[in-house]
């Protein structure tokens, strides 16, 4: 990663990091601040329902109590105190005393607990009202009361009026309903809901009573009813509801009098003023994050530009020195430390070439050493013979003519030997110094190979070398095959001399992806490691009559060609050239076609 | 002194005379106000075996014969009839000058074609002046059997039906529940003495109670439940016969003698005497019979005691049960009979729907003859149909306790029915299968 983007990234990391901990650090205390509201808004509302439920308890004993009072009560006391107690004309009293005194729930029974007439189940006359039975409370009460329709619950007063030796007992109520919810009047952002425990083992939502509405989901309400239901404390719950926010549920056990669970009371403060804030927050921390990325990225730019521009100066001319491109100098700008490290590198090109300088001119005074010397070694091996030769001749015109003549012809066909090998020599040297540039066509390597070896065929039947070709089947690749198997016959003919007492030569050749690979392997006595180094140098030579440049040759069309050679030696284990070859299929011209 | 004395009580007396014969002697003309609790689709003698309505149905349309107060035959279209031995044919002479209200004659063919279309299973001809009845099986109750208001003698006349009585029907509004009967002129029976009668059908008796009172209807016909509150006032009321038959009734056969156990639980389980005295306010008579006990001349109630001494369930069972959801004191008795099947370890779910296992059914009492009455409610009832040995009161209690064998129906209460009228209406009577006989009442100036 560059160091730009090393820098946008930390800038930009510290931005976020700092937006996202102000944002949690609001959200949380907005959070916090929002459920402190909501307790004191929910406790204030069950305030309010208590008061309401004690205002509704004093409301229906009184309407109990003026019934307890009326003419009513008195005949039926006087009809229940008879022997045969004769129901029949009490059998929708409970009912019209009831619709008169607005009440849900009315129930006359007798001392004994019999119940003369009913209001919410008239069938049940003659039946007996365990409450009676059990020294009912003065106070208003909750209770399950059994309806036709199944249980329902209500707020009671029971009162009683005695007259002739017996006692009437008169248990009124209302029903814990819609309605009597909706009297709560919840303040806005607050709903209320009744549950019925009426079956304490199994939650059902037909139990649930609304104020307004129904919940969307009340099996949601289930685990908050049944931990009320089984620790008889209150509890709370937050149900997640989306964009709206959801609602906090504060769960509140309505017991009765022996202190069992009768009801849950479910108050419901809806978040979505909370789930507005927070997507206010959201959506503020996020304006701000946008505008800390875009000045983090115009900041590390900045930065970047004045720290990372020098250093990428030096960079790149770095890679134009490790190119071969030496001559480069770094601008600089500032006196600070990149400052400091491009003139370091200034000074380290400038030194770089004086030495390179230095270098070549030493290589080029030793190279015309070398071929000066080379140059007088070959020089002086015919040169001398044609001294020689010439004082024969001269010292043979003293003995005679014949003498001389005799000697003359021998002399002349020395003299012309020597020359034409001068010029021989001084061919190669021209040859060397005017290799063409390679003329790129396709080539079989097969062909190529089986050409080399054909040429030389009659000099390794003779010096006893056997040949092994192995090539294996591919494309042609873009080749001069004039160079091409110029470098294969050195190559051989070198390993042929290399294997004057017999021995085997290896032709191998491959082809890879894009390259070909040609090796020629003989089992001559190897080479020293010394002579390894040096054996592609021009004239140098390990044979006592070798030009030396041979093998240079084969190194300066392989060169040219794209390709490198190598060399694999081990003195007693022969020797192995390898020439690594690009396949060059886009130097072909167009519809090339000609093969060797 | 004893001479004035005469004179003056002479002259008193003959001052007084003619309101006395205005007021007891009966004269033409008049509009009877009528209301009634059933409500019908169509003014058809089967439409409701409902006493206010069958009596309604009664003044259009007749029947051959007649059962008079003591349930026994008498001749009505039929001027006479004969039966031959084996009880199987029966020869009826049609009355001669009968007409139905369109002025076609009632003759023996169209009397005969009235009876087929209500009888597909008897043979009924036309025999010159004869209607002939051959029936497959004896039935020495056939005579009893004709005067069931479905074997009125009718006639289509452009789709609606009409009949012989001393009314006919002049307007039938189905949506209002609204019927006006003109009394016929022609009847053959002389013209009944009120002009036209107003009906209002489906009307609940409170609130036409509330409307006697307020003098905009003359007679009405009250509940069961409301009978002793109806006698409070000036209202004038008589009561029939329990007639009424309150009972449940289980939709479908019992599967198993185990089933039948429970039915049986569940019907000593319930406290009829209760549902009678309270729900019913004492308005008829706990049974455990098909036929009332007037009729039948035998008792057949349930033993009764108190709820903990009642036996149990064997083991728990569930059943529905339907009421009439339009009828509040149904209810209240389905109530009942639920709290005490649940004593009995029964449990019943009232339900709105008519698809129950137990339909709790009023069924009015079908004839003032006992076979008959049995007969017909053995097929109201899906129960086997009832054989008699031979006229004896042994032999019907044997043949009702053979078709209560089944359990498939559960007598409570036999309910009488009653109707409440003003002072000035007068000659109503009321029959044994409780139904109005008005073909005979009259008006009066009404006196404050």
């Amino acid at each position: 990663m560059s160091f730009r983007r090393r820098l946008l990234l930390l800038f930009a990391l510290t931005v976020l990091l700092s937006v996202a901990a102000v944002t949690v650090i609001i959200s949380t205390w907005t959070r916090r601040a929002f459920d402190h509201a909501n307790d004191e808004r929910t406790a204030a509302f069950v305030a309010q329902f208590h008061r309401e439920f004690q205002n509704h308890g004093e409301d229906v004993s009184r309407r109990v109590q003026s019934i307890a009072a009326s003419a009513e009560a008195n005949r039926m006391l006087v009809a229940a105190a008879q022997t045969a107690a004769d129901y029949s004309p009490f059998l929708d009293t409970a009912q019209v005393i009831a619709g008169a005194q607005r009440l849900d729930f009315l129930e006359f029974a007798d001392d004994r607990g019999t119940i003369i007439s009913s209001a919410q189940w008239p069938a049940k006359f003659g039946y007996n009202d365990p409450l009676v039975a059990q020294s009912p409370p003065g106070a208003p009460f909750l209770k399950e009361e059994e309806l036709p329709s199944g249980p329902a619950l209500g707020l009671f007063a029971i009162r009683s009026t005695t007259a002739v030796g017996r006692r009437l007992y008169i248990i009124g109520g209302i029903r814990l309903d819609k309605s009597f919810l909706a009297g709560l009047n919840p303040p806005a952002g607050m709903s209320v809901m009744l549950y019925e425990t009426l079956d304490a083992e199994k939650f059902s939502s037909d139990h649930l009573i609304f104020a307004d509405g129904a919940s969307q989901n009340p099996q949601e309400l289930e685990p908050i009813i049944q931990q009320v239901q089984s620790t008889h404390r209150e509890a709370r719950i937050v149900i997640r509801g989306g964009n709206a926010g959801g609602e906090i549920v504060n769960a509140f056990p309505l017991t009765g009098d022996h202190d069992q669970v009768l009801g849950v009371l479910l108050v419901a403060s809806s978040r979505q003023v909370y789930a507005e804030l927070r997507n206010q927050i959201r959506v503020a921390a996020l304006l701000a994050a946008s505008a800390g990325l875009i000045l983090a990225i115009l900041l590390s730019s900045w930065a970047a530009t004045r720290v990372t521009r020098p250093v990428e100066e030096l960079a790149r001319a770095a890679r134009e020195v490790a190119a071969g491109n030496w001559n480069i100098a770094v601008k600089v700008k500032t006196q600070d430390e990149i400052g400091e490290l491009a003139e370091s590198f200034n000074s380290m090109t400038r030194d770089l070439l004086d030495h390179r300088e230095r270098l070549v001119q030493a290589e080029r005074v030793a190279a015309w050493r070398e071929l000066a010397r080379r140059l007088a070694h070959e020089l002086k091996n015919p040169l001398f013979p044609l001294q020689l030769t010439v004082e024969n001749l001269l010292r043979a015109r003293d003995q005679g003519q014949q003498q001389f003549d005799e000697t003359f012809r021998e002399s002349s066909a020395t003299l012309l030997s020597e020359i034409s090998n001068l010029k021989n020599i001084i061919a190669r040297f021209s040859d060397f110094s005017k290799m063409p540039q390679p003329h790129f066509q396709s080539v079989e390597l097969r062909e190529l190979c089986e050409s080399a070896i054909k040429l030389h065929q009659a000099q390794l039947t003779k010096a006893g070398i056997s040949c092994n070709l192995e090539i294996s089947a591919g494309n042609p690749i873009a080749a001069d095959p004039e160079l091409m198997h110029r470098a294969l016959s050195n190559l051989i003919l070198n390993a042929i001399e290399a294997m004057p007492n017999g021995g085997a030569i290896n032709l191998r050749a491959g082809y890879r992806q894009d390259s070909v690979r040609i090796e020629v392997a003989d089992t001559g006595s190897g080479l020293a490691p010394q002579e390894t180094a040096q054996l592609f140098t021009p004239y140098y030579t390990s044979k006592p009559h070798g030009s030396g440049l041979g093998l240079a040759i084969v190194q300066s069309i392989v060169s040219d060609h794209g390709g490198r050679i190598s060399v694999a030696s081990e003195p007693g284990r022969g020797t192995t050239f390898i020439i690594e070859l690009p396949a060059n299929r886009d130097k072909l011209p167009a519809a090339q076609g000609t093969h060797i | 002194m004893k001479r004035f004395s005469s004179i003056l009580i002479a002259a008193t007396s003959l001052a007084c005379t003619p309101s006395m014969i205005a007021a007891t002697r009966p004269h033409y003309g008049g509009t009877l106000r009528i209301g009634v609790q059933t409500s019908a689709q169509v003014f058809e003698p089967t439409a409701s075996a409902a006493p206010g309505f069958r009596s309604l149905t009664q003044l259009v349309f007749e029947t051959l014969v007649k059962l008079d107060d003591r349930g026994r035959p008498q001749p009505l279209l039929a001027a006479s009839w004969q039966v031959e031995p084996g009880n199987q044919r029966w020869r009826f002479q049609v009355r001669n000058g009968v007409v139905f209200s369109d002025g076609i004659p009632v003759d023996a063919s169209v009397a005969a074609a009235s009876l087929r279309a209500a009888n597909p299973d008897w043979k009924v001809f036309a025999l010159g002046d004869l209607v002939m009845v051959e029936t497959s099986s004896p039935m020495p109750n056939l005579a009893a059997e004709l005067a069931l208001p479905r074997n009125s003698i009718s006639r289509r006349n452009q789709g609606a039906l009409i009949g012989t009585g001393p009314f006919t029907v002049t307007q039938w509004d189905a949506t209002k529940q609204h019927l006006t009967l003109q009394a016929n002129d022609e009847y053959w029976g002389g013209r009944p003495f009120i002009d036209s009668i107003e009906a209002d059908l489906g009307k609940n008796d409170r609130d036409q109670l509330m409307l006697m009172d307020l003098g905009k209807s003359d007679l009405v016909e009250v509940a069961p439940e409301d009978i002793r509150r109806a006698q409070t006032g000036n209202r004038l009321l008589k009561a029939s016969q329990p007639m009424e038959l309150l009972a449940l009734f289980f939709t479908r056969e019992a599967r198993s003698d185990d089933e039948i156990h429970l039915r049986n639980a569940l019907a000593l389980s319930i406290d009829s005497a209760a549902l009678n005295n309270v729900v019913f306010q004492s308005a008829g008579e706990p049974t455990g019979a098909l036929l009332p006990n007037w009729l039948s001349g035998y008792g057949f109630v349930y033993p009764a005691g108190s709820v903990a001494t009642r036996p149990r369930a064997a083991h728990s069972v569930a059943w529905t049960l339907s009421c009439d959801s339009s009828d509040p004191v149904a209810r209240i008795a389905a109530d009942r009979i639920v709290l005490n099947a649940k004593d009995a370890g029964i449990a019943l779910q009232i339900v709105t729907s008519d698809v129950a296992d137990i339909r709790l059914v009023k069924v009015a009492l079908p004839s003032a003859d006992s076979e008959t009455a049995l007969n017909v409610l053995a097929r109201a009832f899906q129960l086997p149909a009832p054989t008699f040995a031979n006229s004896s009161v042994g032999s019907l209690y044997t043949a009702e306790t053979a078709s209560l064998q089944s359990r498939r129906v559960i007598p409570l209460v036999y309910l009488r029915t009653a109707v409440a009228f003003r002072s000035n209406v007068h000659g109503l009577k009321l029959l044994p299968d409780g139904s109005w006989q008005l073909d005979n009442v009259w008006l009066s100036a009404e006196t404050p």
